[in-house]
């Protein structure tokens, strides 16, 4: 039963390949701006900082910057987003069935919304203790 | 959520998750894309874990400060290489995969892999070097 209504919603899924395309493409072009913005975050917490990473009053100074401020939030948003649509990506390899990916699909949702909100509420609690 | 895709190719191979694995006999291409998939395991563990632990931040500098002398241990330092690998290689594959996808550089996406992948090992050995001594 359960394998003819999985059969069933895949031949469905067949007609919709398109849209799945979309997801390709969101996860191509996070990825390249990922090139830069990872570039960045790497360079100006890891590169340029004497001993390595920067300590607490540096990092406070650092994301009193609004432009890094957005950067970082940028950061965040494509990096969930990026890597959340590449853990999909290889759940899709291990050949789940149509109602298992469906449940992957909503707890990838549930999951990413968590992580991003509690960047951006991490990225406002920094920039207001930077004062 | 109605745009789900299993895949329903006949050439996947059976046991996806074992074939990564499995180097024998394997193309260039495939050897790539395998690696790809690991190192992307690898920074989507890491990218949640640095997440959980840019919290130290809002507990004070106490918090933070020690986990920093922390980070600079050899060990830490070691594991900043292992994952400046993982990203300098993903990137660079991530960018042949984005253009051939988008049809650029098809016809010579060999090629493309070659120099890419040449540019992210000196990009890992400049990084690996300014992590030691930086």
């Amino acid at each position: 039963m359960q394998s003819t209504m999985s059969r069933r919603t895949l031949e469905e899924m067949a007609t919709r390949r398109d849209r799945s395309g979309s997801l390709w493409l969101v996860q191509a072009f996070s990825g390249l701006f990922l090139v830069f913005i990872l570039g960045a975050h790497m360079i100006a917490h890891h590169f340029i900082v004497e001993g390595g990473l920067r300590n607490y009053q540096q990092v406070l100074e650092y994301v009193a910057n609004p432009v890094v401020f957005v950067i970082e939030v940028l950061f965040v948003i494509l990096g969930v987003v990026h890597a959340l649509l590449g853990v999909r990506a290889i759940i899709i390899d291990l050949r789940p069935s149509a109602g298992t990916l469906r449940l992957v699909n909503w707890g990838l949702v549930f999951f990413g919304a968590v992580a991003i909100g509690y960047g951006l509420w991490l990225a406002v609690a920094l920039q207001r203790l930077a004062g | 959520m109605d745009d789900i895709q299993p895949t329903t190719d006949p050439v996947r191979p059976k046991a996806p998750l074992r074939s990564w694995f499995d180097v024998r006999g394997r193309s260039m291409s495939t050897l790539a894309f395998a690696l790809n998939r690991l190192t992307a395991v690898g920074l989507t563990i890491y990218l949640f874990l640095h997440l959980s632990v840019l919290s130290l931040l809002v507990r004070g500098p106490e918090s933070w400060d020690s986990f920093v002398a922390l980070a600079k241990h050899p060990l830490f330092l070691l594991l900043d290489v292992v994952l400046l690998f993982g990203v300098v290689y993903h990137m660079a594959n991530g960018i042949r995969v984005a253009l051939v996808g988008m049809g650029v550089g098809h016809a010579r996406h060999k090629t493309l892999f070659y120099v890419l992948v040449g540019i992210a090992l000196v990009l890992f050995v400049v990084g690996a070097v300014l992590i030691f001594t930086g």
